[in-house]
């Protein structure tokens, strides 16, 4: 394809300034969409996680001996 | 539970199953909406031949027309999950039916969007009160009473299921403001503009059109999958198999 | 539960309900005022033209006490599920469904019924001509009772939260949309010299339908939202 109507394609017959705008807020719109529950899946597991870490640590110091030295 | 669901079903509605089972099919559901939507694309924007009417400004129902269409199928998945939800109280059911309204809120606002973007150039206007857009942006409305009632909850499955009821009264709202506005419309003669008359779409056109929807329903589906796997896990905290998944942390 | 005890209950209910509404005669009057200002501020920001006002006084009035309603459909069942006389009467054994629909009829009569009295003041203050008044006042006294049924359906609902002014509203007008549009066109047709009845008779056949569903529903919202 060379430059020409590659310009051709993008000028859209003059509906450029309405046809990528549409484009774009259907592309932004849903991938916003999708990674939104990724990003609070990722909170989730962290703060799951460190809940844990310390409830363990919790559970190393009320034990009478500690098992390791430090 | 009653003998008629399948045992397998009954299985998969059960958490930890289902998490699994999202998650494997997940990945392949994305890959085959990204593949469809691209042939999509590719056949609506550059295949395709400019309308003799409407020039190229007519390629924007490639996303508009299938985005209309999840808004609404949606909203009907919502509401028989919520239906499910609120009389066999299916945990899975409710997480369903809460997680479909913001996808459903999502492309609603795009059908909005990408309709006024479209209208400006064809008919000289971002906006008409004309019965389909008032319908659609009632809809807007109702998805977002529905997020909102959900989050005012403190607790979450009691949230669920207000919302779930919402849900099921805004299903019997939508026609009914369909209907009414078109009788407004009589009264107020003069005030609409006609979208969309009667007209006969090319095929080179259609195919593009229903491979986008096939994409967005792919698309639906692995979003929606996405999302019940993180409710499930925020919702099953406690249990054993989210501490697995949460301290193992080579498993998906 | 014998017949003449459940009119008993649903008269008792009714009474105290009042007589609740009567001890804080105040807050009856503050929706009253409200649309009162409301409908004053609309000639100044429009300007004073007769004809212009004229065209915008039926829907102005109506979209006024729609709004003046809202605000006080929050405090619906609010003291109710404070003091726990709610829950108790989820527990009694009257049918939920008939009780409520007695305490939706009770703040109608405390709300909506002020505003529809004065509503032909508010209609004149705009200047609608006299002959379209009865229609608006029928036009109210139709589409108010569906307002307050739609609204108890959704006040139930919110019962277990905490924050839930803006909420009711962005849950409530869409539900409302077409008795706006039906009550509207009631007085802009017989505005027009055109036939009213077909949109008053719309009206009346859905106030008929919610009269029946909406109690119902709300009986079974209140349970989902109370349960714990």
């Amino acid at each position: 394809m060379n430059g020409g109507s590659l310009q051709h394609f993008f000028a859209m017959g003059g509906y450029a300034g309405y046809l990528w705008p549409a484009y774009a807020v259907f592309f932004v719109v849903l991938f916003v969409d999708f990674l939104a529950p990724l990003l609070r899946r990722r909170r989730l597991l962290r703060e799951l996680r460190a809940r844990l870490a310390r409830k363990a640590a919790r559970q190393s110091r009320q034990a009478p001996t500690p098992t390791e030295p430090a | 539970m009653s003998k008629w669901i399948p045992l397998w079903l009954h299985k998969l509605s059960s958490p930890p199953t289902f998490y699994r089972f999202a998650g494997a099919l997940r990945p392949w559901l994305l890959a085959l909406a990204l593949l469809t939507g691209a042939i999509a694309l590719y056949g609506g924007l550059v295949l395709a031949p400019a309308d003799y009417q409407q020039g190229d400004a007519y390629r924007i129902i490639f996303i508009h027309v299938p985005s209309a269409w999840m808004s609404l199928f949606i909203y009907g998945v919502m509401g028989f999950a919520a239906f499910v939800a609120l009389v066999w109280r299916i945990k899975l059911a409710e997480v369903v039916a809460m997680e479909s309204a913001p996808i459903g809120a999502a492309f609603t606002f795009i059908t909005l969007v990408t309709g006024s973007l479209w209208g400006k150039p064809m008919w000289g206007t971002w906006w008409t009160w004309d019965a389909r857009l008032t319908s659609e942006l009632v809809l807007l409305f109702l998805y977002l009473g529905v997020i909102g009632l959900y989050h005012a909850f403190e607790d979450r499955r009691q949230g669920a299921r207000a919302a779930a009821f919402l849900a099921l009264i805004g299903i019997i709202n939508v026609p009914i403001v369909h209907f009414s506005v078109n009788w407004w419309n009589t009264l107020h003669q003069g005030s609409t503009i006609r979208l969309l008359g009667p007209s006969t779409i090319a095929p080179g056109m259609l195919w593009p059109l229903l491979t986008m929807m096939l994409a967005t329903k792919f698309y639906y589906l692995a979003s929606l999958f996405g999302r019940v796997r993180t409710d499930l896990l925020d919702l099953e905290s406690g249990k054993d198999w989210v501490r697995t998944i949460a301290t193992g942390s080579t498993l998906q | 539960m014998s017949r003449p005890g459940l009119a008993n209950a649903c008269a008792a209910m009714l009474r105290r309900d009042l007589t609740l509404a009567w001890r804080r005669r105040g807050d009856i009057a503050m929706p009253v005022l409200y649309a009162l200002i409301v409908t004053m501020l609309f000639p100044f920001a429009l300007g004073p033209e007769d004809t212009l006002l004229q065209r915008i006084a039926g829907g102005v009035v109506l979209v006024t006490i729609l709004l003046a309603m809202l605000l006080a459909l929050d405090a619906m069942f609010s003291s109710d599920i404070e003091d726990g006389s709610l829950e108790q009467l989820v527990l009694a054994p009257q049918p939920l469904a008939l009780m409520l629909a007695v305490k939706i009829l009770a703040h109608w009569l405390t709300t909506a019924l002020p505003l529809i009295v004065i509503s032909p003041l508010l209609a004149g203050m705009l200047h609608l001509p006299t002959a379209v008044m009865p229609v608006l006042v029928l036009a109210l006294l139709l589409s108010t009772p569906m307002l307050s049924l739609l609204g108890a359906i959704l006040v139930a609902l919110t019962a277990g939260t905490r924050r839930s002014g803006m909420l009711l509203a962005l849950m409530l007008l869409p539900l409302c949309v077409p008795v706006v549009i039906f009550a509207a066109g009631a007085v802009a047709a017989s505005q027009q010299g055109l036939p009213w009845l077909a949109p008053i008779a719309w009206l009346g056949a859905a106030l008929v339908l919610l009269l029946v569903l909406a109690p119902l529903a709300c009986a079974a919202a209140l349970r989902i939202a109370l349960d714990a």
